[in-house]
């Protein structure tokens, strides 16, 4: 069985007054994508600067394979990519010579740079200054500048925000891409469906601490209320809808009394969102 | 800290630096300017014969001294007379005694003070001295009747006159490294603003390594050419060791100042706005070379003032190790402080 990648245990960051992440303990399997969702201010950013180094925690341990982070910062560095949510890349710079410096900097020595950015879908722009990339190419730019180093765990801040269907989708691709690789990924994303698609398990923050973890499955078993939508048609021809909750003692009475009195034209089931289960736990939304 | 990080770094940084048109635009076309600049100002000392003179009763050997070709301007006192002979304003002074015309007409011998700048000519000190005894003679008919005590204020300059270019020599030293300052700051600030500094600090890169590498880019960037306008202008045909050493711990100093202005930027615009400020006080030691007497001894608490005081010493009067090493010390000391407390204040940004 895999040991853990990432360890939180009683994780603490305050600034001033504000207790920006408080006493958070979770664990990420090695191989694992974990989902981490909030609403902005909730703390994620906090934490994954915690996580990668950035922050030294005011409380608690972070542990990234094996290593207390606060005290082996240089050496855990070394085994994960960051791929920050706002662009940060050197601009005046072509792709290759942005992937080229980073290597160099993590002291791999031979580096197929282009091979890289054939695989994010750069090939051909690779000489290119990035300040004339669009914003999916820097976005792709950033995910591959992330894994120059080949990382064990990657930690991703909204890889696919603002990006156009297929950009994202490629980013998604490349992701599980890495997960097979057996890279760690941790997920930072406002995107419920991705988060639903590609993690393992999801963890929800909200206001510094974590209010659920679990797999998307059980979540929306132990959340989520599913349902049976039908259209039926009137007698004097309307189109009106029927919902019937499923999982519940009068469900399969409900069921025969629809199909025994009424006319249904459509049924189809509807399980719960991420997004509805954290509105259920926390009483607001991921968007605020 | 890998030394391979940190030249990883400094090629990095230099490929920005110059692919910014322009900062690259700017750091040429300066160089090129004050080199012109240099070479465009007179390589010869402007002599003009003006004399302050301070006299009670002016004397009519005075009074005909204006047909002589000599301009007085009348003083209102023997200090304000001394004032602006050090100040550079006369070539020099003559302080007539209240008693001196009665002195003549008794037949006793009446004594003029005169006072030269540091830099007035030694002919020209003996020029006024010949003429002044001229005019005694035509005025009394007899020779030696007046003696005419010469004296030099403040360091004797006579056969070792600067011209203004080499005067102005340490001035645009200064200000190629305060250029080079800016073009530093810019380059951090930038970083900051675009946070490519974040993407940095997750690799093995440590921060220390972050700071010798633009401390070491720094520092070259200015060093270069200062070192290239020196050797162009013919500034290290004297001491060039202790030329090359001062402007190497100027160029210090100013990337010192380069990380405190960037700490206090966020573009090129607050980096004018904070590097100007910083440029002016670091200029005005200079403008002491240029204008003798012109600032007073608080000019010492600015750091700039070790570099011009070596650099003007050792490049115009060929000053050695033994009277210049108490300058280079505070310099170095100077450097020190601003550096340790530049990174001080930019890691906290880093960060």
């Amino acid at each position: 069985m895999a040991g853990d990648a990432i360890i939180a245990e009683e994780l603490t960051y305050w600034y001033g007054e504000l207790v920006a992440v408080d006493h958070v303990t979770f664990n990420v399997a090695e191989g694992e994508i974990l989902g981490f969702l909030g609403p902005n201010g909730a703390g994620k950013t906090t934490a994954i600067k915690m996580l990668t180094g950035q922050l030294r925690p005011k409380a608690g341990k972070a542990t990234l394979l094996g290593m207390d982070v606060a005290r082996n910062v240089d050496k855990v560095q070394g085994d994960m990519g960051v791929c920050f949510e706002d662009t940060n890349l050197y601009e005046q710079m072509s792709a290759i010579e942005n992937l080229r410096l980073f290597a160099r900097l993590f002291g791999i020595g031979r580096f197929d740079a282009d091979a890289l950015l054939r695989r994010v879908g750069l090939g051909g722009r690779e000489k290119d200054r990035v300040e004339t990339y669009s914003k999916g190419m820097k976005q792709r730019l950033m995910v591959a500048r992330s894994m120059v180093n080949r990382p064990r765990v990657l930690f991703l801040d909204e890889p696919t925000a603002g990006l156009d269907p297929t950009s994202a989708e490629s980013i998604r691709n490349i992701i599980l891409e890495e997960r097979a690789r057996g890279a760690t990924v941790f997920l930072t994303t406002h995107d419920m469906m991705e988060a639903d698609k590609l993690s393992d398990r999801v963890a929800f923050m909200d206001q510094g601490k974590i209010v659920a973890l679990d797999t998307p499955h059980n979540l929306k078993q132990q959340y989520g209320k599913r349902a049976l939508k039908a259209k039926i048609s009137t007698e004097s021809g309307e189109l009106e809808d029927r919902e019937i909750t499923l999982d519940t003692p009068e469900t399969p009475n409900a069921i025969q009394r629809l199909f025994a009195e009424e006319n249904v034209i459509t049924v189809h089931s509807e399980e719960a969102t991420l997004e509805d289960i954290f509105i259920d736990i926390t009483g607001r939304g991921l968007i605020e | 800290m890998s030394w391979q990080i940190v030249r990883a770094l400094i090629a990095k940084d230099f490929k920005l630096y110059f692919r910014n048109r322009f900062i690259a635009l700017i750091t040429v076309l300066g160089l090129v300017a004050y080199i012109a600049i240099y070479f465009v100002m007179p390589q010869t000392v402007d002599e003009t014969l003006e004399l302050a003179v301070y006299a009670p009763v002016l004397p009519p050997i005075l009074e005909q001294a204006g047909s002589q070709g000599l301009e007085l301007v009348l003083m209102e006192s023997e200090e304000q007379l001394k004032e602006a002979v050090v100040g550079g304003e006369y070539l020099a002074g003559v302080v007539v005694p209240p008693d001196f015309m009665d002195k003549l007409m008794s037949g006793e011998k009446g004594q003029l003070d005169v006072y030269f700048g540091a830099d007035t000519p030694e002919e020209l000190q003996d020029s006024i001295t010949v003429l002044l005894e001229e005019l005694a003679y035509l005025q009394t008919g007899q020779m030696l009747s007046v003696r005419v005590s010469p004296e030099v204020l403040g360091r004797d300059m006579v056969g070792i006159q600067i011209p203004m270019r080499d005067r102005l020599l340490p001035m645009l030293a200064v200000i190629i490294l305060m250029m080079e300052m800016l073009g530093l700051a810019s380059l951090i600030s930038s970083e900051v603003v675009g946070r490519t500094v974040q993407a940095l600090l997750i690799t093995p890169m440590t921060i220390r390594g972050l700071f010798a590498a633009k401390l070491i880019m720094g520092v070259s960037l200015a060093f270069v050419q200062v070192m290239l306008f020196m050797a162009v202008t013919g500034g290290l045909s004297q001491q060039p060791l202790i030329i090359i050493l001062a402007l190497l711990l100027g160029a210090i100093m100013v990337t010192g100042i380069g990380f405190l202005v960037a700490s206090g930027s966020k573009e090129m615009t607050t980096v004018i706005a904070w590097g100007m400020p910083a440029m002016i006080i670091l200029s005005v030691p200079a403008f002491g070379v240029l204008a003798p007497g012109t600032v007073s001894d608080w000019v010492k608490a600015v750091p700039s003032y070790y570099l011009v005081d070596a650099v003007y010493q050792a490049a115009n009067f060929n000053a050695g190790w033994s009277d210049i090493w108490d300058n280079l010390l505070i310099l170095l000391g100077f450097d020190i402080f601003l550096v340790w407390l530049g990174i001080t204040v930019l890691g906290r940004k880093f960060r």
